[in-house]
């Protein structure tokens, strides 16, 4: 362990200096067919520490703690809980042993309340029971590290912040020792990270471990009391010790190379109107969801939607791309009126589109890669697949896809790959030379290699005379890519500012409902 | 309170081992055999010799193996119907009652063309009308299911009694356009020779049955290959991907539905122009449309193994059945053991799912009291 002052400095679990190891994996292979994701891994976390894994795309992280916890059996290796070998044939068993695992898709019933949820998969539970006592016990856990939770809530009226929690205390009922969570972060907004992290250090003060795993290196260097670096299933960096570090070298120890991590707008010449939004509004059951929002990019020009999550993006997203009809207003793409027309009509006159929701909306999980670069494009009475493949094998390589090439299922790529099939087909144009693209947190789930890369490839998509509508609760992204910049918030357009000039402080106030200002 | 010391556990299987995909199958035919055995032992048969007999008679004799087809061509198309259907999680559960609609649309065509045109041409049209009644029997639950979400379940299946209402109605009816007018006794009109197939030699096996092979082909072909099976497998997979993607699910879904009901109707018109003839108002007490969804669900809903699966279930119900005729055993001995293989057959997939194992229960709670 290291010997660096931040060490002594972290509360009552670490005064000895040497905490036990809590759960250690040695020598661990895991082979899928065609990759070795895991190649002889040797990985320990300690009682009452933050050990985090970060890794490229396609690394093998996700593997790992798929291992730790009990979801994939090793090829080779073993693993070790307080010193003893461990079999672990499933996630029960690992369960057993107190390892669980906070997954980025979470696994929630959303019909059933929180305590229910809570409950699910327990076992030993009475015939009849007592919703009293289990409310007050979820309650007591939950509190007792600081994630206030109301046990009768139902599941699918809370926010993906909360969902997480209710997975957090989930485990932690369940008498986890050990939590393993994989890019938590990915689908917070800022404040919720800040109070993850808070549930964080109240869980490893109480002698937890946590195995955590993110791309933002920043939310990495401030959580981490020590960091393992994965590279193509190997481990190949170690850092020990919170504060010893910054993001620029571990972007090194990852990638191998110095990485712009900041964002570079690329100033360009606009053009004529491209996407033109008049009036659109739209509500549904009769609640306001978008409200007279009206304005236009222009060819070359990137304009950025900020807003906390929930607050029209994915609405407005929708509607501009044909799958959601407004209630008012219009929306017309190079000219052609779009409302209402769907999104085929759409794409025909040059929209290409980036979910937000990668697999299941952007992405059929069950199809190949080569499948899935269909999916948005002109298929023929008989699906034409030979003549797409160089294609699909072209993307694979120039978006750095690590697949086992095109016939590769899309829910076997990692989460980041995964993403960079959607961008690498959206693009690159599908029925129609792409005008408009629209594009929803591009970079989440990205390593930062492939976010240097997206964000090349948008700037370039600019320069080549494309509007871009970038939306993104990444505000750092989306003040440093952007001509323009408007603030969402419940549905409406509170804030207009040019992206050069922004002040964050200002955008930050408009974000939360705080702009007396309206639109210049 | 007494307690038993052991649990079985099921936990789901993050990723299932590939040799069990091979060995369940396997293992679970030859469970289903054991366990018929023991039933046979304990009746006073000897397993050995029923088993040989039937494998005989469904199988490896001339008369056993061309039944066996015979009956295959049938379930074939049944079985597509309902694995069609499946592709896209819809289950027509009513594939018995489009099977007598097609034998009513094929007899209809069948009688009222009359003998003026050719077989090569009257054989298609009475398979077609076939085809379009069963097709026509399934439009109104398509419709409700695609526009209101109405289960397909329940509404194919309350048709099947309609259905079977039906074959009844134009039979025992006097002077019923389906009905034999020059006997007393209630009998199907039989339909214009030129609707009439000639079986191959002596056997009872008819040309249909290649035509439920091309069927079975181009089915596959369809969902691996063309524009409509790629809707159908964006759409099953993820509805929401669909509609990113502009592709219509409720008019696919109309459409596989009525092609699942035009293949049992197929079924039920290949009966006319081959071994029947006319109606046969037992058909309703045979469950052939209903066969067709164990066949299905034997191939596990994979259109590339219908023909298989198909012929295998016939060979083990002609073989059954033939046990009566050949050797004194009761018919339902051949039943139960059909039922036996079914049962394991899909019992299986438990094991390929789930990692099943037996805990002591005091280990489990002395394990939860060191946590
Ligand atoms: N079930 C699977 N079948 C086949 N290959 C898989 C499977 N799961 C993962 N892989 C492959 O194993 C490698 C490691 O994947 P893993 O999900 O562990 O990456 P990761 O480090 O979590 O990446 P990301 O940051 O993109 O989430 C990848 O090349 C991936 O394609
Ligand atoms: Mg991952």
């Amino acid at each position: 362990m290291s010997s660096t002052s931040h060490e002594v400095a972290r509360g009552p679990h670490h005064n000895s200096g040497a905490a036990s190891t809590a759960l250690s994996a040695h020598s661990i292979d895991k082979k899928f067919p065609g990759v070795l994701a895991n190649d002889s891994v040797d990985f320990d976390v300690r009682a009452g520490e933050v050990h985090t894994l970060l890794g490229e795309n396609g690394a093998g992280k996700s593997t790992l703690a798929a291992v730790l916890c009990g979801l994939y059996q090793p090829d080779a290796g073993y693993l070790m809980r307080n010193g003893k070998r461990i079999n672990l044939s499933s996630p029960r068993a690992g369960l057993q042993h107190g390892i669980a695992m906070v997954h980025q898709h979470f696994r929630l019933v959303e019909r059933f309340s929180v305590s229910e949820n809570v409950i699910l998969g327990s076992r030993d539970l009475p015939f009849k029971l007592n919703r009293r006592d289990i409310n007050e016990k979820v309650a007591s856990v939950a509190e007792s590290y600081g994630l206030p939770i109301d046990p009768n809530a139902t599941v699918g009226d809370l926010s993906v912040g909360q969902r997480q929690r209710v997975e957090i205390v989930k485990a932690l009922y369940q008498g986890a020792e050990i939590l393993l969570l994989d890019e938590p972060t990915a689908v917070l907004v800022p404040s919720e990270v800040e109070k993850l992290f808070e549930n964080v250090h109240a869980m490893t003060a109480a002698g937890k471990s946590i195995v955590f795993i993110s791309h933002k290196l920043g939310e990495v260097v401030e959580i981490s009391d020590r960091v393992t670096v994965l590279r193509n299933g190997r481990v190949t960096g170690h850092v020990s010790g919170r504060g010893t570090t910054d993001t620029k070298e571990l972007a090194r120890l990852m990638v191998g190379r110095d990485i712009e991590l900041n964002a570079q707008r690329a100033t360009h010449a606009t053009g004529h109107e491209i996407l033109q939004i008049r009036n659109l509004s739209l509500s549904v059951e009769n609640v306001a969801v978008l409200s007279d929002i009206s304005f236009n990019v222009h060819a070359g020009e990137m304009v950025g939607i900020a807003g906390v999550a929930g607050n029209g993006q994915r609405e407005l997203a929708d509607t501009i791309a044909g799958l959601i009809s407004p209630t008012s207003g219009s929306v017309s793409i190079s000219g052609a009126m779009t409302t209402d027309c769907g999104p085929i009509q759409a794409r025909e006159v040059g929209l290409a589109y980036v979910p937000e929701d990668r697999l299941g909306m952007g992405l059929v999980p069950s199809m190949t890669i080569l499948d899935n670069l269909l999916l948005t494009r002109d298929r023929k009475v008989v699906v034409d697949r030979v003549s797409v493949r160089p294609e699909a094998t072209r993307l694979i390589e120039q978006f750095e896809i690590k697949a086992n090439g095109p016939d590769h299922l899309a829910r076997k790529l990692s989460g980041g790959n995964a993403q960079k099939v959607l961008l690498a087909r959206e693009l690159s144009g599908g029925r129609s030379a792409t005008k408009l693209l629209v594009v929803c947190s591009p970079t989440r789930g990205l390593d930062v290699g492939a976010i240097e890369t997206v964000r090349r490839l948008l700037n370039d998509a600019r320069r080549a005379g494309q509007a871009i509508l970038l939306i993104s609760e990444d505000l750092d992204e989306v003040l440093s890519l952007s001509d323009r910049v408007f603030v969402l918030y419940r549905g409406a357009v509170v804030l207009e500012t040019p992206g050069e000039s922004a002040q964050l402080s200002q955008v930050g106030a408009a974000m939360a409902g705080l702009a007396n200002e309206g639109r210049s | 309170m007494m307690r038993i010391p052991f649990r079985v556990v099921f936990e789901q299987r993050g990723e299932t081992p590939r040799r069990l995909s091979l060995l369940v199958p396997l293992a679970s035919v030859l469970a289903a055999l054991f366990f018929g055995a023991l039933f046979l032992l304990a009746t006073g048969y000897s397993p050995i010799d029923t088993y040989t007999n039937m494998f005989r008679d469904g199988f490896a004799s001339f008369n056993g193996i061309t039944d066996t087809l015979a009956l295959s061509t049938v379930l074939i198309c049944t079985g597509i119907s309902a694995a069609f259907a499946f592709q896209m999680n819809l289950y027509n559960i009513g594939g018995e009652g489009q099977l007598y609609l097609g034998l009513i649309g094929g007899a209809w065509a069948g009688i009222a063309l009359g003998d003026h045109l050719p077989t090569l041409i009257m054989v298609p049209i009475v398979l077609l009308c076939g085809a379009l009644a069963g097709a026509a029997w399934i439009f109104v639950p398509a419709f409700v299911r695609s526009r209101l979400g109405t289960s397909e379940i329940v509404s194919t299946l309350l048709l099947t009694y309609i259905g079977a209402s039906l074959i009844k109605h134009v039979i025992y009816t006097p002077d019923s356009f389906f009905r034999n007018p020059n006997t007393s006794f209630p009998q199907g009109r039989r339909v214009a020779d030129s609707a009439s197939l000639d079986s191959f030699g002596s056997s009872r096996l008819y040309p249909t049955f290649f035509v439920a092979l091309i069927i079975a082909g181009a089915l596959y072909w369809i969902v691996k290959r063309t524009e409509f099976g790629y809707r159908i497998n964006v759409i099953s997979d993820s509805p929401r991907a669909a509609h990113y993607a502009g592709i219509n699910a409720r008019r696919t879904t109309i459409w596989v539905m009525l092609i699942s009901g035009a293949l049992s109707g197929l079924a039920g018109a290949m009966l006319i122009v081959g071994p029947y003839g006319k109606i046969e108002p037992s058909i309703i007490t045979l469950g052939y449309g209903y066969a067709g969804i164990v066949v299905a669900a034997l191939a596990r809903n994979n259109l590339g193994l219908i023909i298989v699966s198909g012929i295998l279930f016939s060979g083990l119900r002609v073989g059954g059945n033939n046990l009566q005729v050949t050797t004194d055993t009761p018919i339902h001995i051949g039943v139960m053991l059909q039922g036996a293989i079914l049962l394991f057959a899909l019992g299986g997939e438990a094991f390929r799912r789930y990692h099943i194992h037996v805990v002591r229960v005091q280990d489990a709670t002395a394990r939860k009291a060191a946590v």
